[in-house]
């Protein structure tokens, strides 16, 4: 029995006991850096030398920039542990950082300054926006210049960009400088509409040209008028609205394709209307003559910035009267000849309505038609229309008829 | 005795290659399903093991159809071409089809001269020209035809118990089942379960001395001697049908077909839908139908009682919807998915031995001696000249009916199409194509551009298509309401799936097109109109993908090819030998049942020819129906129904052949008259139904009442008309109705208008665009936004306007929160807003938010659809709040403004207004946009209202618009809050822009009208032009 718990006692002991992690041991290696230069331009080889006693396989430079980080191998060149930085190292400007390492240990530690290399040229980054912005003084586009080296490296802080911009005569210089990456400027709106160009230059480098367009401010009020051939209520006339010039609060011209709505309010409080574009300013309306005698009060609007004059229009009856025929039982009835104000016969399409009511008023039906020849017909079949007495209501250009007709026969 | 080469089979085969390879090429590409294999083939060709197709549907899995035909395409591509691979897959099944029934015939009767027979009436069956040359099934037909060769394997082993025939059998088993899925299972039980049952009536005779004497006993005990045998091939052919195309039923489990199923010409009932009863029971059965109470005869005889069970089965199956008697047997859910003409289809495949029997008994058998016995040689000569010819005629109008009566749109040149989708990115949206077709497929096998749409349509995934009984999306207007609803999603949604481009080859679209904001881009030179809409972002780089297991992969890839090669291997030898006749083969047990075929019976003859002659009759009565019905002029009612019937499809010549020849108008006048009137009924619609009603019918004169319903993309139109006929010379006819006399007012006149062009890209370059040539994004304003109810519906209206320098394109998207901030629900704004604005113009706009119909599984599909149905979305909880995001881009086109509202008066009828169209383009489809305003002038609700006709150039177009009664509207929500324009807050560009604003101007355009819930009223006109010019 003794004998077993010696054993387990023995078991638990020497599980219980561990072996202690003791650190490598490790001589501390001294390591010398030969090299001492540490501002560079970007671009310059960048070697590092180190002395030291021990065998140089272990050895590894370990470098850190704003792109990353490396582990570089030494050569061995007379003696010295010799390191370059490859070119992504030494063409970033900014501050890069070395250990020496060896075997996980760091033993030397520095960094490196590479400025960046203006003197191989600059180049530059532009860009200008909006592309497009409203004349008056509120808007403004932002040219904004990223001038780096060659190696793709912004230009040390406080490099001076001339920006030049010009606007129809004037050409005008300013002179900013780079604040972290890039530099940039606001081109404030004109007064006068039109394009503004602008351009940078770092270091005598010029960049491309850059444009804006001042677009023409809100509209102010107009004018407008109206053109036709002769002021009849034939329905066969194009009446035209036309407006002057309309300008904004700086007296550009507004800008093509603005669109301007044409309210046309009727005698009969109805509100039709037209629109029109404007071409240089002017705009033009177009909508037919009534067909009937009519009022029109016509006003014109950009809708939320501008409103016409209001203008009168009166259209004179052409179709004094005309005549209705009945036949075949009162079931054919002619209508017609229509006579417009020169005793014409008025041109072809003049809408004729008829409505058809019961005897007792209850409306039954519309008819429509149009005029050929001055003339037209409506034929009201038995099928439709069983015999009896109707009221009948013609109505043609404005003019209105009323009959109470007894329908029999075919 | 030494076997000499079966010369009927070498005929047979001479002849159905040269017939049906050299068709082929002429009507397969044409045909509903051939290109959806090559595109399947196109997806292996390109990514053999990996089963998601992303370009189809937002990607689908392939898994979905059996790989081992599209496998084959795709390899056979690699030599010649995705078509080449096709053709040659065709000619197999052509070379396998006719084989296989010749091994199919010889086993059912034995007779090598029969068999011969039956592999040339092969060639000229109408069920196999129509599955191949208008179905274009190229894998069914495979599959058919490779069971037809197992079957004789099949029975071997039953019979003899033989392990090479089990090998054989099983391993073409596996072969027809990696090539078809449905053809092994129902196989199963119309072909092989008769097939073993008549192996075992063999063995059963073999064990008596007559037929007489085969009791039932004596067959069940026979059965029982056969159970591991019949045990052993059911229980391999089962696990072969899982194990084969595993994948399959994997991906059939993890994606049920929940889809509302399409309806399907092959279950209607076919004696009211003539066409399908046409196509999908007259043609397959041809000739045949005379010679089926031989059929009948035949199969229920003592050996082949299994056969006819089978065959009566598959008849009546086929029938569809004719008798109830499929749809008790199938069961709702069976007979709604399964296509029904494929039982028709296996009928008449399982009918050609005996009609093969039955023409060698006619030609040179008992038959020819009782016929010319009983009727005289001369009879005998017609009767066969008239089956010959009956069965030949078939076969010509089978195979030319896709020519006469195309069902599908011309054959397109893809290219132009590729080129665009390959130029400049395009491809990194989606596109869709309208009105290709099946065609559609070989577009997509050509490119790596993402459609929407697809075309094999038990793979639909987007919720939009699977609710709705659509195959698919680019030929909705196939599909009534349902087709267009849901292409209007698409349309006015674009951006949930990155649809940026739409190939039209159909103008029928365009309205639609145009009214949710679609732009036209460019004609491509074959003539396809390309549309674009702005503001769509590019397709993300990563995708969604079901992945499966990668043993499934494996599965996939490699099983199909690998059954190929095994049955290739294992049946090579026989084959060989069968072939070159090098070794002499004992002949197979059946082959010693070959009947002498000396007696036809006299009583079969007469029943024949009564048969005969009821089928004629029949046939007879058809065409007289169809005469009576189609010939014009014959009833008042038919030249109504034609005239409307040659205005839908714009036959005008004969549209005036109807009309009364005494009203004097001539040809000429007639076609000028209807050339000039254009809109949305006489260039986009479609007409759905007619019902036309007759009344006053003297004999001489009758007047009708017309009642159409027409399909338009954008709306249900309805339209009654009154006509009066007249009967002259036995002929009825239509009097022409009376035209608008208007004339313009000048002959020649001027116009100026400021036009707009964008150079896109200045740069000829490969790279991504420069900034510089993006233009800016025009600014908008967004006036007012409230959401409101009516009606119970929930929309967001307002007004907005384009305060920007240049013209915009302008797409809203609204979501609407509850109380707690939850998002509810987006959609964007449809047709009701101008979407093309000028500088300074403003739109009202309203957006619904349209749910997808029936999504959910508890609403069923209304039987029948209400045209005007509109499915509002279903909100969990009431929208309190909203979010208006609005986006302008640089618009230039569509900006025809010359449209003015000339006249308008209020009547008890509503608003009888007057368009006048005083510019230079002819206005298609006039729309009004109508808004309703309060006393305050403050927006409350928009309406629309499409003009049925186009407004011609200075010429009027008269309109009515009822107003509509507001009385339980309710404005939720208004405020300008959470609106933004371009990503910007409303309000920064209210304030910079447009930092005096006149608010008096909207009111001072709106006309003061009292209605119930509104006291203004406005009416906005946007106008479609179909032909810019």
């Amino acid at each position: 029995m003794h004998k077993t718990i010696y054993i387990i006692l023995c078991f638990i002991m020497l599980g219980c006991s561990s072996k202690k992690e003791e650190p490598k041991k490790s001589a501390q290696i001294n390591a010398i850096a030969l090299t001492k230069k540490d501002r560079y331009t970007a671009g310059d080889a960048i070697t590092m030398a180190f002395k030291t006693e021990a065998p140089i396989e272990n050895f590894k430079l370990h470098i850190k920039n704003a792109y990353g980080t490396l582990l570089v191998a030494p050569e061995m060149v007379h003696g010295e542990m010799v390191f370059s930085f490859p070119t992504n190292f030494s063409r970033k400007s900014g501050l890069c950082r070395w250990k020496l390492i060896n075997e996980g240990q760091t033993l030397l530690k520095g960094e490196i300054e590479i400025h960046p290399n203006e003197q191989k040229g600059t180049n530059m980054a532009t860009y200008f926006g909006p592309r497009s912005i409203t004349a008056g003084d509120i808007d403004y586009s932002m040219l904004v210049i990223a001038p780096t080296d060659v190696f793709d490296n912004p230009v040390a802080r406080g490099t001076e960009v001339t920006v030049k911009s010009q606007f129809l005569a004037s050409i005008n210089e300013y002179k900013v400088a780079t604040t972290e990456l890039m530099a940039w400027y606001n081109v404030r709106s004109t007064h006068k509409s039109g394009r503004i160009l602008v351009t940078a230059a770092c270091n005598a480098t010029p960049s491309k040209e850059l444009t804006t367009i001042v677009f023409p401010s809100n509209s102010t009020s107009f004018k407008i008028t109206a053109f036709q051939d002769h002021d009849y209520a034939d329905g066969n006339q194009i009446l035209k609205l036309r407006s002057d010039i309309i300008k904004d609060e700086f007296g550009n011209t507004v800008s093509d394709g603005t669109l301007v709505t044409f309210i046309i309010k009727n005698d009969k409080d109805a509100y039709l209307y037209t629109v029109g574009t404007t071409i240089n300013g002017i705009v033009e309306g177009r909508t037919l003559h009534p067909s009937q005698a009519a009022h029109w009060n016509i006003q014109a609007f950009i809708t939320g910035a501008s409103e016409s004059n209001s203008i009168d229009v009166t259209f004179r009856t052409a179709i004094e009267d005309y005549k209705v025929y009945f036949s075949k039982g009162n079931r054919n009835i002619d209508i017609g000849p229509l006579e417009s104000f020169m005793k014409q016969l008025v041109p072809d399409g003049i809408l004729v309505q008829m409505d058809v009511f019961s005897e007792h008023g209850d409306f039954i039906e519309t008819k429509k038609t149009t005029t050929k020849k001055g003339v037209c017909n409506f034929y009201l079949s038995p099928e439709y229309l069983e015999n009896g007495t109707y009221k009948l209501v013609i109505r043609a250009a404005g003019i209105t008829k009323e009959f109470k007709k007894e329908m029999n026969g075919i | 005795m030494k076997k000499k080469t079966n010369t009927l089979l070498i005929l047979a085969l001479i002849v159905g290659l040269a017939f049906h390879g050299s068709a082929i090429f002429f009507t397969l590409e044409s045909t509903y399903d051939a290109l959806i294999h090559l595109f399947f083939a196109d997806h292996y060709a390109d990514s053999w093991f990996d089963p998601w197709e992303y370009r189809w549907y937002t990607g689908f899995t392939v898994q979905s159809y059996p790989p081992l035909v599209h496998q084959v395409i795709g390899i056979l591509s690699y030599i010649g071409g995705l078509k080449f691979g096709m053709y040659t897959v065709a000619l197999l099944a052509i070379v396998l089809f006719i084989t296989g029934v010749y091994r199919y015939t010889l086993l059912m009767t034995g007779s090598r001269r029969i068999a011969g027979y039956g592999a040339v009436l092969a060639v000229f069956s109408s069920t196999f020209v129509e599955t191949l040359h208008i179905f274009g099934q190229l894998p069914s037909i495979t599959a058919l035809s490779i069971l037809l060769h197992s079957m004789t394997e099949i029975y071997l082993w039953i019979k003899t118990g033989k392990i090479r025939y089990f090998l054989t059998s099983v391993t073409m088993l596996a072969v027809t089942v990696t090539s078809h899925h449905v053809t092994p299972i129902f196989g199963m039980v119309f072909f092989i379960a008769p097939l073993i049952g008549m192996a075992v009536m063999d063995a059963s005779r073999e064990r008596v001395n007559s037929y007489k004497e085969l009791t039932f006993k004596i067959f069940w005990n026979t059965t029982l001697k056969h159970f591991w045998r019949i045990a052993k091939f059911g229980g391999t052919s089962l696990f072969l049908i899982v194990f084969c195309i595993f994948p399959y039923w994997y991906n059939s489990k993890r994606n049920p077909i929940t889809q509302v199923a399409i309806p399907h010409g092959s279950r209607d009932n076919f004696l009211e839908i003539t066409s399908s009863g046409l196509v999908f029971f007259v043609i397959p059965w041809g000739i045949f139908l005379f010679v089926l109470p031989y059929f009948f005869y035949r199969y229920f005889s003592k050996r082949y009682i299994f056969f006819g069970l089978s065959f009566a089965l598959l008849t009546i199956l086929g029938t569809g919807g004719t008798t109830p008697i499929p749809l008790m047997m199938l069961g709702e859910t069976a007979f709604n998915i399964l296509t029904l003409d494929r039982f028709t289809l296996w009928a008449t495949i399982m009918a050609l031995p005996i009609f093969a029997e039955f023409a060698y008994r006619m030609v040179e058998g008992d038959l020819k001696v009782l016929v010319q016995e009983k009727f005289g040689e001369v009879y005998h000569r017609v009767i066969g000249g008239l089956i010959a010819g009956g069965m030949l005629f078939m076969v010509l109008f089978t195979m030319t009916l896709g020519y006469f009566r195309p069902s599908q749109p011309a054959k397109i040149n893809m290219l132009p199409i590729v080129n665009f989708l390959g130029a400049d990115s395009h491809d990194s949206w989606r596109y869709l194509p309208l009105g290709f077709g099946d065609q559609m497929a070989w577009l997509s096998a050509q490119t790596t551009a993402m459609t929407v749409d697809g075309n094999y349509h038990s793979a639909r995934r987007l919720p939009e298509l699977t609710t709705r009984a659509i195959e698919r999306i680019e030929n909705s207007k196939f599909r009534g309401v349902e087709g267009i609803g849901s292409l209007q999603q698409f349309l006015t949604v674009p951006e949930k799936y990155n649809l940026k481009y739409i190939f039209s080859n159909d103008k029928f679209y365009d309205p639609i097109l145009y009214y949710c904001g679609w732009q036209r881009l460019q004609q491509l030179e074959n003539g396809i109109m390309v549309w674009e809409k702005l503001n769509v972002p590019p397709i993300p780089q990563i995708i969604p993908k079901e992945d499966v297991p990668t043993i499934m992969k494996i599965m996939w890839g490699i099983i199909p090819l690998t059954t190929v090669l095994l049955a290739f291997i294992i049946n090579i030898q026989l084959i060989w030998v069968r072939l070159l006749k090098s070794k002499k083969l004992e002949p197979p047990s059946f082959m010693k049942l070959e009947l002498p075929y000396n007696k036809f019976s006299y009583k079969l003859l007469i029943f024949s020819h009564f048969w005969a002659f009821i089928v004629l009759i029949c046939l007879g009565y058809g065409i007289y129906l169809f005469y009576v019905k189609n010939v014009a002029q014959l009833s008042a009612n038919n030249v109504v129904e034609a005239y409307y019937d040659a205005l839908d499809f714009k036959e005008f010549n004969r549209a005036h052949s109807y009309l009364d020849p005494d009203s004097n108008i001539d040809i000429a006048q007639y076609m000028l008259e209807v050339s000039v009137t254009d809109g949305i009924l006489s260039s986009y619609a479609k007409m759905d139904s007619l019902h036309v009603e007759i009344y006053d019918e003297t004999p001489t004169s009758a007047k009708a009442k017309v009642h159409t319903r027409w399909i338009t993309p954008l709306e249900n139109l309805y339209s009654s008309d009154y006509h009066e006929l007249v009967k002259r010379k036995s002929k009825w006819y239509i009097k022409p109705s009376k035209f608008d006399n208007d004339i313009p007012p000048d002959q020649l006149f001027t116009a100026n208008g400021t036009t707009f062009y964008n150079h896109g890209r200045r740069k000829i370059t490969t790279q991504e665009t420069y900034h510089e040539d993006v233009l800016k994004q025009p600014v908008l304003e967004i006036l007012s936004a409230k959401l409101v109810k009516n009606r119970g519906q929930f929309s967001i209206i307002g007004e907005i306007q384009n305060v920007d320098n240049v013209p915009a394109d302008v797409v809203i998207k609204a979501t609407l929160y509850n109380d707690a901030n939850k998002e509810l629900a987006n959609y964007n704004a449809k047709y009701h807003m101008k979407h093309k604005l000028m500088p300074k113009e403003t739109t009202v706009f309203k957006i619904n938010f349209e749910g997808i119909a029936w999504s959910s599984t508890k609403d069923t599909l209304p039987p029948t659809f209400d045209p005007d149905q509109f499915t509002p979305m279903n909100f969990e909880d009431q929208p309190t709040n909203f979010n208006l995001q609005s986006a302008g881009n640089v618009a230039n086109t569509d900006l025809y403004k010359g449209v003015a509202l000339q006249d308008m008066e209020y009547t008890d009828q509503g608003f009888n207004g007057v368009l006048f169209n005083a510019g230079v383009q002819e206005v298609t489809i006039p729309q009004l946009i109508i808004s309703y305003y309060n006393k305050e002038n403050e927006l409350l609700w928009v309406d629309h209202s499409f003009v049925p006709e186009g407004v011609r150039i200075q010429r009027k177009q008269f309109f009515n618009y009822k107003p509509l009664e507001l009385d339980s509207l309710e404005v939720i929500r208004s405020d300008l809050k959470n609106c933004f324009v371009n990503g910007m807050p409303n309000a920064s560009i209210a304030e910079k822009v447009f930092p005096n604003r006149n608010y008096s101007h909207g009111a001072s355009q709106t006309q003061p009208f009292s209605g119930v819930g509104f006291e203004f009223i406005k009416f906005e006109i946007n106008s479609y032009i179909g032909n810019p010019k």
